[in-house]
């Protein structure tokens, strides 16, 4: 227990330890969150467009199961294949069941955070089965044997001199050879011949429309796209909460996607797939793997509202400065940090306390998801089911007093202000915080903002 | 657990969990932020932001004039405009054929403004594959076809199509150190045409 609670801070640590990759890291993922600013600030009404995005995925949790068979039967006029699976073990298995029928032994998958969840890559490849994946940035860490660190953006976590080491090694460029251009030409060739002897195609889903039994799947790269329509088979894999109601709902969430992930006004390729295409077989996996339950906690079925942007994540101060892999979980970052101890709470206790509860990720997320109060609720529950490693359990009883007496949470604050002038190495002791390891806390103010206040009204007034 | 079975249970699960019914927004989307005259100079300006070249044109001899100087004609080419007769090549049944075309040239049915994305359906695809295994990829989008954002985009696109995309630039990549390379595994370069309407 003590240990799977600590794993998210020794990742930190050692992630930290490459000074200059880790700038590199946070300051690389400011930018993008830069530019998501950038993009969002260029519409003015980007707030009631996240407020219509909202409230849509709100309205569709509500009625999700009436939704669903809605899509379900559409997309089987379609003649599309639907399947449910209740876990991920059912997912691959129904998978790797379609892929027997076809005698596939080739496969290319793009990119699908559900499939990453369902450890769907492992369990085709112990089958004999070579699964390869077509996006760069994942194809990059399959060949370095290591899962994304970034829902978005796969391989933020190397430099150049890695991939092209990396591809040195397996695709035979030149040796020492860093240029990007130069490197994406040697994946493009590597990859063509790869979608070209390609039996069955695997996708994600971005969107599924109730109404029309389609689904959405969105990429730069087109690699989705090659992928699907050169394979004889189209196995496309979602969890239930992927579903929209109607196709006027995509120009709402298209507008919002890549603005928040990467600042482009909407992805390369938004390509709508509706019947298989001559010749060819379309599946469609609607996958639950514990969002019912997440769907039946008043606390955290919000978090079902995620497009996967991993806007909350470039502006995440941990995830900046801990890097994705810190998190040990599919999806990292706040988003991550609510869904993964759903899944295995003993395992992902550590997560929700990787966090400053800032609020930086409540306020890009495009769906208005109240990620650092789920956050702090989740700290509650860990902590009632006992399941919190002590040192972190004190810290946050503590808090749990403090915000509930609030003349307790006025007189700490002055005197820690006065405790850490005094003693400024007691709050940076790990033992005592466990967020000061590498971290020098902040110097603290000589006033705080609630004594500033007063002594201006009294001030004003007297 | 039978794939039946599971369906019912998840089904189950979620009507044991769901919240009380909330409401649909009372309306969907927004008027674009532009006025209607500047639909045609917003979307050729957002095509070149997506790494794509963007051209003016009053009819489609000028897309071919524009095409013969720009690319080897004589390499593999396919058109599916009508009135733009330069293609040399006859796809075969095996897709993977296509891996040859140094050209396609297709034409799109709505363009958007704010962000220069293209409609491209199967009907004027013919094969699914064709815009994205090409090297060069044009589109020929006619002025009237223009909208300004996407909530005007989908009243004017064929949902009941089986496949169909939008289309906004060049693929592309920015998985080496967030560096932007044009060309990852789609057309490596993106033409588009903006054809004046009749009587302009
Ligand atoms: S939680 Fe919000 S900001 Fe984070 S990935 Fe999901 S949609 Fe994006």
């Amino acid at each position: 227990m003590e240990t799977a609670s600590l794993k998210h801070a020794e990742a930190a640590e050692a992630f930290l330890r490459d000074e200059e990759n880790a700038d590199w890291h946070n300051e690389t993922l400011w930018f993008v969150r830069s530019k998501r600013d950038r993009a969002a600030h260029s519409l003015p009404e980007w707030e009631q467009l996240r407020e219509q995005a909202s409230q849509i995925k709100t309205h569709t949790l509500s009625r999700l199961d009436d939704y669903l068979i809605q899509l379900e039967e559409n997309a089987k006029k379609n003649g599309i294949t639907v399947h449910w699976a209740a876990n991920g073990d059912e997912h691959n298995r129904i998978v790797h069941s379609i892929l027997q029928q076809h005698n596939a032994s080739k496969i290319v998958k793009s990119k699908s955070m559900l499939t990453e969840e369902c450890h769907l890559n492992p369990y085709l490849i112990e089958r004999g089965i070579e699964v390869i994946d077509t996006d760069l940035g994942e194809r990059i860490i399959q060949l370095r044997n290591e899962p994304p660190s970034h829902i978005v953006m796969p391989a933020i976590h190397l430099k150049k001199k890695h991939i092209g080491d990396l591809f040195h090694q397996h695709l035979g460029t030149e040796a020492g050879a860093e240029d990007p251009q130069y490197l994406t030409e040697a994946a493009r060739i590597h990859l063509r011949q790869k979608f070209l002897m390609a039996d069955v195609a695997i996708t994600g889903v971005n969107f599924a429309i109730a109404e029309t039994g389609g689904f959405v799947v969105c990429t730069n790269e087109g690699n989705a796209d090659l992928g699907a329509h050169l394979a004889k088979v189209h196995i496309a894999c979602m969890g239930i909460e992927k579903v929209i109601p109607k196709a006027e709902h995509l120009g709402v969430f298209l507008r919002l996607l890549t603005r928040s992930a990467t600042g482009q006004p909407i992805t390369t390729f938004s390509s709508h797939f509706r019947k298989p295409g001559p010749g060819q077989e379309m599946h469609l996996v609607l996958v639950d793997n514990g969002r019912t339950r997440q769907l039946a906690s008043p606390d955290f079925r919000n978090s079902l509202k995620c497009i996967r942007c991993g806007a909350c994540m470039n502006t995440c101060p941990v995830y900046r400065r801990s890097g994705g892999h810190s998190y040990h979980t599919a999806v990292a970052g706040p988003i991550g940090s609510i869904l993964a101890p759903n899944i295995d709470m003993k395992e992902y206790a550590d997560l929700p306390f990787a966090s400053t509860l800032c609020g930086s990720c409540s306020n890009v997320c495009p769906v208005k998801i109240d990620i650092h109060q789920q956050l702090y609720k989740w700290r509650q529950v860990l902590g009632e089911a006992g399941a919190v490693e002590s040192s972190k359990k004190m810290g946050m009883s503590g808090m749990d007093v403090l915000f509930s007496h609030p003349w307790l949470y006025r007189f700490a604050g002055r005197a820690g202000r006065w405790l850490m002038q005094k003693f400024p190495s007691l709050a940076n002791k790990p033992s005592l915080n466990p967020w000061a390891i590498h971290r020098d806390m902040p110097k603290p103010p000589a006033q705080s903002f609630r004594d500033w206040y007063a002594e201006q009204n009294k001030k004003t007034n007297g | 657990m039978a794939e039946s079975t599971t369906r019912d249970t998840i089904l189950a699960a979620i009507r044991r969990g769901k919240p009380d019914v909330q409401p649909l927004p009372a309306t969907i989307g927004f008027a674009p932020n532009m006025a209607s005259d500047q639909f045609a100079d917003t979307f050729l300006t957002m095509v070149k932001n997506n790494g794509g070249q963007a051209i003016r044109v009053t009819s489609l001899d000028e897309v071919n004039a524009f095409l013969g100087n720009e690319y080897d004609l004589t390499l593999p080419v396919l058109s599916r405009v009508s009135g733009l007769d330069i293609s040399n090549f006859t796809p075969a049944e095996d897709l993977r054929l296509l891996d040859d075309l140094h050209l396609v040239v297709l034409e799109g049915k709505v363009g958007v403004a704010e962000n220069a994305a293209i409609w491209v359906d199967e009907p004027v695809m013919g094969i699914r594959a064709l815009p994205f295994i090409t090297l060069n990829l044009a589109l020929v989008v006619s002025e009237k076809n223009i909208v300004g954002n996407m909530h005007q985009a989908y009243p004017r696109i064929d949902t009941s199509v089986g496949f169909g995309a939008f289309i906004a630039g060049p693929s592309k990549t920015a998985d080496i150190e967030q560096s932007l390379v044009i060309g990852a595994h789609g057309s490596k370069t993106l033409t588009v045409f903006l054809l004046a309407d009749a009587g302009h």
